[in-house]
């Protein structure tokens, strides 16, 4: 069984906006809905200042919250990492809205809860999510954390990693690359 | 336009396609439903910027459903950015034109038949060429994709090919084929130590240069980026230092005295290839980096260290030849062009890995087409090249922005404008508008563009690109690849509209116009002429979307009979041009302050550059790009915190920005308003509005009138050397509210 995790590198980020606009075509999504989010920060003062650029999805939580509030089961949790959304059990009630401490629910035109789906059946057939694979700057990896030979399972040997809000216990899937300093 | 899953399958199902689509349908059906129709891919390339990224369209049931990058094409190695996807989806875009149109009022228009548009255009433009001769004709394009345009010119006996590239970069390509003889490009991949001045390859993306940029990071190589803002490309540089805006000269004049005060240039270059290496020291000797940082805001001892290491890591180093961001915006234009050839020369880095190399380039075939007598053209519209105009601007590129004047003149009756809005991407609208007074308007868009709305006659709209087949084009320029490559356009979609290829528009104005046999080909023919000598077919380039040949560019200066051989009247880099010396002027950069310059509290110098998901004015009606705009605040107008706070503005309050248009003895106030962004990545003497915005085409709905636009702002000059429009010698005050 495949565990599905995203590495992403902030810092190698310019905020162009590829991955947000390439799953949108990917999934035929109106303009208004989106899975990924920039978070941009200034910091320092003119002239000492840096930018930071932070890209933001669903972290496709081992303990997800979003599943544990969901009243009909609709957003569920795969043996594979995957967190989804079973469209005919959702009630639209937004509970997983207000639980999910990343903020990454987007309400389509139906009244459902969207967000990011780890490419599900995609990925199944070798594909990369375009997020990562159009992201010129190689800001994201995408992978299996079973395989070792993933790119993603290489990767996370050499670099250190840490997740966003790890304090809340979600346990999410998309890991960052800690920078030094 | 919206591509909701529900209308995307729709359209499939009214196109008869195999796959059952159910009444009602779930996301498990949908992913069934876009596994099991069948895919095709088509290549094409990108439309969304001048770039031409490879790319491969991904269409099921007849309908677009993505795009994926061509990985071996070298301008994008299988990336695309957002506006390539935003500008793909727009291919149903309700704000496109559908059929030919006809101005019959202020704005409106009444939709014609192709034969009758072709009819009354080449009877107007037969009595035109009659009446007052072939040279009133004028053709202005964006560049560079057209060829029958110049055919049709060629025939009537026209030189008015008119190019976007004085609203751009001429200052560039005019002074490095003055000097050089060419136009070379940066070798990323093999260098040590790059410095970026006003060209930010993460905001004017170019995926294939970023990629370079990035591996050459991981691999040690430093990265300085010197721009009034902290632009996309500063974030990932190691060091990012604000310019005051205008002074780009005196920097780059420092950096050459270091070089040469401290014997780090390369002094047997210079022996063997350079001319006028005396003049320039001579003119420049007394200019130190202590003089240059007075001016640039760049303390002496950082310039002085940006030298030494640029010497240190030469000639695997390099100062960027730079485009837009560099190259349009002051007086001293041109001679920050020179400046650059001459910082690079110093560094001896031409023609070496590492430093500036020329582009490999395919040789292309063409068609054998029947000889065909031309009449003489007369002299050009627009003055490009002219002896008592404009005798330095180059003729194949001319001067785009003063076209009002010349119609006012009577020297321009009949203009056509193809793929090219210059009402919104030249400087001051309002003047630009005063294009529809010509006899003969026609515009050949994609859609409601403001020149179509507001100047032409006759609106004849082209197939979109995702549409149609364009000639082979060779990917080589801006970056260096030793690797000739070549990219084409195949149709990926059947045409949405009444619309037409340029080829065919073009055959039947000049079958009207009783030129029957102008055109004796299809574009299939010209492609496949083009292909042949390449070993290449139709099929072949269709299966690879990039046509790559064996390597073409080696290092080593060009020479011939032992002597340099550049294309230049000497052969060598030549610091002074001496066709720049007319009316007492210098042949050789010296410090040539900005035209003006801000003074008060409420006074900024108004600059511009490109937002990662915006282009010019084609991508500001996508619904989707747009939708980024209004998720990041991003169409507000960038001004420092330290500023800010003393006007009593705070981050997202709206502000009044005025400037003064000057323009041969007429005056007026503009005023706009705009939300700010406040910020402290931004120089304090300038105010920064990303490019793109501003759109006032009521017909396009989604970017009309969402932020400003810089040439609201500025007149309509030309610089003398190039013909540049100096968009940033302009001064505006902001005041909080309205």
């Amino acid at each position: 069984m495949a565990h599905y995790a995203m590495l992403i590198d902030a810092a190698r980020c310019t905020g162009c906006a590829a991955c947000r606009v390439a799953c949108q075509l990917q999934w035929q999504l109106p303009p208004e809905v989106f899975f990924n989010r920039l978070e941009f920060r200034e910091h320092g003062q003119y002239p000492d200042v840096r930018q930071e650029i932070v890209p933001v999805q669903c972290m496709h939580c081992d303990n997800p919250p979003c599943a544990t509030v969901c009243p009909t089961k609709a957003t569920y949790k795969r043996a594979d990492g995957l967190v989804l959304i079973d469209h005919d059990k959702c009630i639209g009630c937004k509970y997983c809205v207000v639980a999910c401490p990343y903020d990454v629910r987007q309400v389509n035109d139906r009244g459902i809860p969207e967000k990011c789906r780890f490419c599900a059946g995609f990925i199944e057939k070798g594909e990369q999510p375009p997020c990562a694979s159009t992201c010129m700057n190689d800001v994201r990896v995408f992978g299996d954390l079973d395989d070792p030979n993933s790119a993603i399972s290489k990767k996370m040997k050499t670099v250190q990693v840490y997740q966003l809000a790890a304090e809340k216990g979600t346990k999410p899937r998309v890991f960052y690359v800690k920078r030094g300093g | 336009m919206l591509i909701s899953r529900r209308t995307f399958l729709k359209a499939g199902a009214l196109a008869g396609a195999a796959c059952a689509v159910p009444a009602a349908f779930d996301f498990a059906s949908f992913v069934r439903g876009a596994a099991e129709a069948p895919v095709t891919r088509i290549p094409s390339t990108c439309n969304g910027c001048s770039t031409n990224c490879a790319l491969w369209a991904l269409v099921k049931n007849g309908r677009l459903w993505k795009l994926e990058g061509v990985p071996r094409a070298m301008k994008n190695e299988g990336k695309l950015c957002a506006r390539a996807y935003g500008v793909a989806a727009d291919v149903y875009n309700p704000d496109r034109v559908t059929r030919p149109m006809k101005r019959t009022g202020d704005n409106q228009f009444s939709p014609i038949s192709w034969e009758q548009a072709f009819k009354e255009i080449a009877d107007k433009l037969t009595k035109i060429i009659d009446k007052d001769t072939a040279s009133t004709v004028a053709w202005l394009t964006h560049g560079g994709k057209e060829t029958y345009a110049q055919m049709l010119l060629d025939e009537i006996g026209s030189a008015n090919y008119i190019t976007h590239y004085s609203t751009c970069f001429t200052s560039k390509t005019n002074a490095w084929d003055k000097m050089a003889g060419a136009q070379l490009t940066s070798d990323i991949d093999r260098a040590r130590y790059m410095l970026f001045c006003g060209r930010n390859y993460a905001g004017g993306i170019m995926p294939g240069a970023m990629r370079k940029i990035m591996r050459a990071k991981d691999r040690g190589a430093k990265i300085v980026v010197v721009d009034p803002r902290l632009c996309e490309l500063a974030k990932v540089a190691d060091e990012w230092l604000p310019i005051r805006p205008g002074t780009d000269l005196a920097f780059f004049l420092g950096i050459a005295h270091t070089l040469v005060s401290e014997k780090l240039y390369d002094e047997k270059f210079v022996r063997e290839y350079v001319f006028g290496f005396e003049e320039f020291w001579n003119a420049n000797r007394h200019f130190t980096a202590e003089k240059a940082a007075e001016l640039c805001d760049i303390p002496a001892a950082k310039i002085r260290e940006i030298a030494r290491e640029l010497a240190k890591n030469a000639p695997a180093a390099f100062l960027e030849p730079g485009y837009h961001g560099l190259h349009n915006h002051y007086a001293s234009s041109t001679r920050i062009a020179q400046a650059n050839v001459i910082v690079n020369a110093l560094l001896g880095n031409f023609y070496k890995h590492g430093g500036l190399m020329p582009a490999a380039s395919p040789k292309f075939g063409k068609l054998t087409l029947p000889k065909r007598l031309q009449p003489e053209k007369g002299p050009r519209a627009d003055g490009a090249g002219v002896g008592n105009e404009y005798p330095t601007v180059e003729t194949g590129r001319g001067i785009a922005q003063h076209m009002p004047d010349l119609i006012a003149a009577g020297k321009v009756k009949a203009l056509f404008v193809y793929h090219f809005n210059p009402l919104r991407t030249a400087p001051d609208p309002e003047y630009q508008k005063r294009m529809v007074k010509a006899d003969l308007v026609v515009s050949i868009p994609v859609s409601w563009n403001e020149t179509s709305v507001y100047a032409a006659h006759y609106i004849l709209p082209e197939h979109y690109y995702l549409e149609r087949m364009d000639a082979p084009k060779s990917t080589g320029g801006n970056i260096a690849y030793d690797y000739p490559q070549a990219v084409m356009r195949f149709p990926a979609l059947k045409p949405l509209h009444d619309t037409r290829h340029l080829l065919d528009i073009l055959k039947g104005i000049a079958q009207e116009m009783k030129i029957d046999d102008l055109y004796p080909f299809t574009v299939e023919e010209e492609a496949a002429a083009m292909l042949r000598p390449l070993g290449a077919t139709l099929e072949t380039m269709r299966e690879s979307g990039c046509l790559e040949m064996p390597e073409a560019v080696k290092p080593g200066f060009p020479m011939k009979d032992g002597k340099p051989a550049l294309g230049t009247t000497t052969g060598k880099v030549e610091f002074t041009v001496g066709a720049f010396k007319l009316h007492g002027r210098m042949g050789v950069p010296v410090w040539t302050p900005p035209l003006v310059s801000p003074k008060g509290d409420n006074e900024f110098r108004l600059i511009h550059g490109k937002q990662p998901w915006h282009s010019h004015s084609v991508t500001s009606n996508s619904p989707y790009l747009m939708a980024v705009t209004k998720s990041y605040n991003g169409s507000r107008m960038w001004m420092n915190r330290g500023r800010a706070d003393k006007l009593g503005i705070r981050d997202g309050d709206e502000a009044t920005v005025e400037a003064r248009i000057e323009y041969k003895g007429e005056t007026r106030t503009v005023s706009k308003r705009v939300a700010v962004k406040v910020t402290e990545m931004l120089h304090p003497e300038c105010v920064w509005v990303p490019s793109g915005y501003g759109n006032f085409s009521p017909r396009q709905t989604v970017g009309y009138q969402q932020g400003v636009n810089y040439n609201d702002f500025a007149p309509a000059r030309v610089e003398p050397l190039s013909g540049g429009c100096m968009v940033q010698e302009v001064i505006v005050t902001v005041r909080k509210g309205g």
